[in-house]
C-alpha cells in the first residue's frame, strides 16, 4: 500500500515527510525572532491564526543559511500536539512512495545526517530521504 | 473592561433575576415590618424607606432589561412609598395590605420571564389602586420633560412620569450618547461602566440601546442613548463619567420647577450573595497567581537543590506537594469565577434578531441554544461584536423578502439558528445558520475581480478580505460580505480561533466561531528594539524615560582578571538615584536601531531597579497573549506572543527576567 509523501529540498537533497503527518504548507515571508531560542529556529510565525515555530532545516542540518526565496515554503507537520513549520528551499510535488521501497539509509548518509533521517527511498531517478521529524524538532523536555 | 454594545440587556437577565430576587425577598421582609407597624398603627420611617429603595433599584434594573409590566408596578409602588417616606413613614393595614399584593404581582411576573414566558401585563386596577393609595402623594404634572422625537417614542408611561417628577423636584433631564467603540473599549469604558458611574451621580431613567451604521469606530454597529435626571453639570457628569462634554444634551423642561429637596438616601445597602466584579480585578487576581506558580518552581527547584546535597527533604517535598495542589486548585477556582454561561450571552440574540426583522421588514425567528457551555468573560465580551455581526448579515443580506422565500416553497418567516457546543475541554463551537438563499459565489468573485472560488474555505477567504465588505449595494444581491473581515478578525487575530463557512444555493449558510474558552489578557506598552516590535505588561514598568545623553556616567570598573576592558557599567541617573542602565537590543542579540533619543524602561525587580534601553516607544494597549507552548521556544524572557493586528506575531516579554539580580552582572558586561 503505498501512501502519500511531501518532497521537499534542502540544499541539494531530496527529503520526504508523510503527507498524513503535514498540516499543511504555506509560502515563507520570515518569522518573528525568539532571542534565546537555538540557532536552528527562525522564530514563530502565525500560520491561519495558530502561532507555531519554524525550524531552518538548512541550519538544523549544518548547512549555511540562505536568503529567503519565492521557492521557500514552510511545511507544517504535527506530531502528538506540537505543531512545527520545517523552512524548506523547495517544496512543490507529492509522491507516492510503498513501505517496502525504504530501506536503512547507508551508513554514510546515517552519520553525516545525525540520525535526522529515518530511511531512504528511490524514487525514479531519485533518492529521498525520509525525516525523523520529531528528532528534528527535539522531543519534549 | 472592554466591551460591546448592547450587551447588557441579554447579558444579565440571569445575574438581573438573582438581583431582583433578593429586592423582593427584601421588600417581603419590609412588608412583615411594616404589616406589624400598621397593626399597632405606629410610624415605620426605616422599612419604608428599605422597600422604597429595593423597588427603586427594581425599577431602574427592569427598565433595562425592558420588562415593562414589573417597571410599571415598581414605578406606583415607589411614587406612593416616597409620599409616605415625606409623611412620616405611617402606612395603612390597607396599604400594606395593596403593596403586598403589588410585591406578589412581581414575583409573578419576575417567575414567568425566567421560565422565558410572556410576561403578562400589570393589573390596570392595582395600578390604579397603587396610584390612589391613601399615604400616595402624587407628583406628576408639575413639569413636563420635552424630548426629541426619537426617544419620546420609546419612553414609557412610568418613565415619562418619573421624568416630570424630577424636573418638578428641580432635576435637570439630560440626554447622554455612548457609542461603544475600540477606543473606549481600550480606556476602560464601556456601557456597563458608564452606567455605573453615572448612577453615582444621576437618577438613570431609561438606557436605550439603538443600532448605527457600521463604522471603524463603531465596529458593533451599537449606540447607547441614555436618559437621566440629575442636579449636576455637564461637566460633572463628563468627568464621572469619562465621556466628553459633548456627550450631553440638555432636556428642556416646559415648567419652571418647583425647588423641593430629594429625599436622602444614605444608608448602607444590605449585602447580597451576587457580586457583580470588575473584570480587570479578575484579571489582577489571575495575575497574581501567575506569580505563585513561577514560585512553586522555584520552591521546587530549592528543594531539589537540598535533596541533590542530601538534606533529608522527605516532609518537604511532602509540604510541596500539596502546596501544587492547593495552588492548581486556586487556580481553577479563579478560572472559574470569570466564566459566564454561554447562554447569558447568547440570551440577547432573539431581541436582536427582532429588531433587525423589524428594521428590515422581514419575518424572521430565531433558534437558540447555549447549552450549558461556560466560556470566559473576556472571550465572551469580543466574542459578541462578532456575533452581532453575523446576526445582521444573516437578516439584512441572507434571508430573502418573504416574496422570494414563498416563490421558493420556503416558510414566509426567515428562520436564524444559533448554536454552541463545547470542543474537547479547551474550545467551543458558535454557530449562527439561515435559511436563505445562500452565498452567489460568481458574484462575490465579480466582485472582488477574483476567480470563482471552489471550496467553501477559498470563499470564506475572499468574503473576510478587507474592503470587499465597503460595496454593500453589491453585497445585497450576493449575500455576505458586510463586515466579515471583522468578524474574521475576532475569531483569528483577537482570540486566536477559526473561522468556517459552509454554504449552499438556495439551502442557507452556517458561520461557525471556533473560540478558545478561556484567554489572557494585559494591557502592554509596545515598543521596537532592535528591529523587531516587543510588548510588554504594563504593570512590570516603573516608568519611561528619554536617555539624554548627559544623564548617562560610566562607572569605574576593574578590568577583568583575562585583561578584558572591564566592561564600563553604564549608570543612569533619574531623581538623584542612579540605574544601571542595560541594553535591550544587546541583550536579546539585536542591532539597536534607535529613532531619535533613546528611551529607557525603568523596570523594577525585587528591590532593585533597572533602566533598559530601547530603540523606541509605539504605545499602550491591551492585547490577547497567548502561550508558548512549544519547547523549541520556550525561553526565559519571553512569556508568550500576541497579535497586534498585523498576523505577525510579537513577543511579550517579561522584562523583569532581564533586570533579575544575579543575572544583572553579566548583562551589564555585554553593553
Amino acid at each position: 500500500m503505498s501512501t502519500l509523501h511531501i518532497l521537499f529540498r534542502v540544499g541539494e537533497a531530496d527529503y520526504v515527510l508523510p503527507a498524513q503527518d503535514v498540516e499543511q504548507m504555506e509560502s515563507f515571508s520570515g518569522a518573528t525572532r525568539v532571542p534565546g531560542a537555538p540557532p536552528y529556529v527562525s522564530g514563530l510565525m502565525q500560520i491561519r491564526g495558530k502561532v507555531v515555530p519554524v525550524v531552518d532545516l538548512r541550519v538544523r542540518f549544518g548547512l549555511p543559511a540562505q536568503d529567503i526565496s519565492l521557492d521557500s515554503r514552510v511545511v507544517v507537520g504535527r506530531h502528538g500536539d506540537r505543531r512545527v513549520g520545517l523552512l524548506v528551499d523547495r517544496a512543490r510535488e507529492v509522491i507516492k512512495l510503498a513501505p517496502d521501497q525504504f530501506r536503512a539509509p547507508p551508513d554514510v548518509v546515517a552519520a553525516q545526517a545525525q540520525g535526522f533521517v529515518r530511511s531512504v527511498a528511490q524514487a525514479g531517478e531519485r533518492l529521498v530521504m525520509l525525516i525523523d521529524f520529531e528528532k528534528v524538532i527535539g522531543r519534549e523536555v | 473592561m472592554t466591551t460591546l454594545g448592547g450587551f447588557d440587556e441579554g447579558e444579565f437577565l440571569a445575574g438581573f433575576l438573582a438581583e431582583a430576587e433578593e429586592h423582593l425577598a427584601r421588600a417581603q421582609k419590609s412588608l412583615t415590618a411594616l404589616d406589624s407597624a400598621a397593626r399597632v398603627g405606629s410610624a415605620a420611617p426605616k422599612p419604608v424607606r428599605e422597600l422604597f429603595r429595593a423597588m427603586h433599584t427594581l425599577k431602574g434594573l427592569s427598565s433595562m432589561v425592558g420588562v415593562e409590566p414589573v417597571v410599571e408596578i415598581t414605578h406606583e409602588m415607589e411614587t406612593l412609598l416616597r409620599g409616605a417616606d415625606r409623611s412620616g413613614g405611617a402606612l395603612g393595614g390597607a396599604t400594606v395590605q395593596l403593596l403586598s399584593t403589588a410585591v406578589r404581582a412581581l414575583d409573578v411576573r419576575l417567575k414567568q420571564l425566567a421560565a422565558g414566558k410572556p410576561v403578562t401585563a400589570a393589573p390596570r386596577e392595582l395600578l390604579a389602586a397603587l396610584a390612589h393609595a391613601p399615604s400616595a402623594t402624587t407628583q406628576h404634572g408639575g413639569a413636563q420633560v420635552l424630548l426629541p422625537e426619537a426617544l419620546a417614542g420609546k419612553l414609557g408611561q412610568s418613565e415619562l412620569a418619573q421624568l416630570a417628577l424630577g424636573a418638578s423636584r428641580g432635576e435637570r433631564a439630560v440626554r447622554v450618547d455612548f457609542t461603544p467603540s475600540p477606543e473606549s473599549a481600550a480606556r476602560g469604558v464601556n456601557i456597563t461602566s458608564v452606567r455605573e458611574r453615572l448612577a453615582t451621580v444621576a437618577e438613570l431613567v431609561k438606557v436605550l440601546p439603538l443600532s448605527r451604521p457600521v463604522t471603524a469606530d463603531s465596529p458593533g454597529g451599537l449606540s447607547f442613548a441614555m436618559v437621566l435626571l440629575t442636579r449636576e453639570s455637564d461637566a460633572r457628569l463628563a468627568e464621572v463619567s469619562q465621556l466628553e462634554a459633548s456627550a450631553f444634551v440638555a432636556l428642556p423642561s416646559r415648567e419652571a420647577p418647583a425647588s423641593e429637596p430629594a429625599v436622602e438616601e444614605v444608608e448602607e445597602p444590605e449585602s447580597r450573595s451576587y457580586v457583580r466584579v470588575e473584570v480587570s480585578r479578575l484579571d489582577d487576581a489571575l495575575e497574581r497567581l501567575g506569580g505563585l506558580v513561577v514560585l512553586r518552581f522555584r520552591l521546587a527547584r530549592a528543594a531539589a537543590d537540598l535533596e541533590a546535597r542530601g538534606v533529608d527533604v522527605r516532609e518537604l517535598k511532602a509540604v510541596l506537594s500539596e502546596h501544587s495542589r492547593s495552588v492548581r486548585d486556586l487556580r481553577s477556582a479563579v478560572m472559574r469565577s470569570r466564566l459566564v454561561p454561554v447562554s447569558e450571552v447568547l440570551a440577547r440574540v432573539p431581541l436582536i434578531v427582532r429588531g433587525l426583522a423589524q428594521s428590515t421588514g422581514k419575518p424572521v425567528r430565531a433558534d437558540v441554544d447555549g447549552g450549558s457551555a461556560e466560556l470566559d468573560k473576556s472571550v465572551a465580551e469580543r466574542v459578541f461584536p462578532a456575533l452581532v455581526h453575523l446576526l445582521r448579515n444573516a437578516v439584512d443580506h441572507a434571508l430573502e423578502p418573504a416574496a422570494e422565500r414563498v416563490a421558493a416553497g420556503k416558510p414566509q418567516e426567515g428562520l436564524i439558528t444559533v448554536r454552541c457546543e463545547s470542543r474537547g475541554s479547551s474550545q467551543l463551537e458558535l454557530s449562527v445558520s439561515d435559511d436563505g438563499a445562500g452565498i452567489d459565489r460568481e458574484r462575490v468573485a465579480q466582485r472582488a475581480g477574483r476567480p470563482v472560488p471552489k471550496t467553501d474555505a477559498e470563499l470564506l477567504e475572499l468574503i473576510t478580505r478587507p474592503g470587499l465588505s465597503t460595496l454593500d449595494t453589491a453585497t445585497r444581491t450576493s449575500g455576505r460580505g458586510m463586515g466579515m473581515d471583522i468578524v474574521r478578525k475576532v475569531a483569528v487575530e483577537q482570540l486566536g480561533g477559526e473561522l468556517l463557512l459552509s454554504t449552499e444555493r438556495g439551502k442557507g449558510t452556517t458561520f461557525t466561531l471556533r473560540i478558545p474558552l478561556s484567554i489572557t489578557i494585559i494591557d502592554a506598552l509596545s515598543f521596537r528594539c532592535g528591529g523587531q516590535t516587543f510588548v510588554t505588561p504594563i504593570g512590570a514598568v516603573e516608568d519611561v524615560v528619554e536617555v539624554e545623553p548627559g544623564a548617562v556616567t560610566s562607572s569605574p570598573s576593574p578590568p577583568g582578571a583575562d585583561g578584558s576592558r572591564g566592561g564600563a557599567v553604564r549608570l543612569l541617573r533619574r531623581r538623584g538615584e542612579a540605574l544601571p542602565l542595560v541594553s535591550l537590543p544587546h541583550l536579546l542579540n539585536l542591532t539597536p536601531a534607535p529613532q531619535g533619543l533613546p528611551k529607557a524602561l525603568i523596570v523594577r525587580k525585587s528591590h532593585q531597579r533597572c533602566a533598559l534601553l530601547v530603540d523606541r516607544m509605539i504605545g499602550r494597549q491591551e492585547v490577547v497573549v497567548r502561550p508558548i507552548g512549544d519547547p523549541l521556544v520556550t525561553v526565559p524572557g519571553v512569556s508568550g506572543s500576541t497579535d497586534l493586528g498585523d498576523g505577525v506575531p510579537t513577543l511579550v516579554l517579561d522584562l523583569g527576567a532581564y533586570a533579575a539580580p544575579g543575572r544583572t552582572r553579566k548583562e551589564l558586561e555585554l553593553t
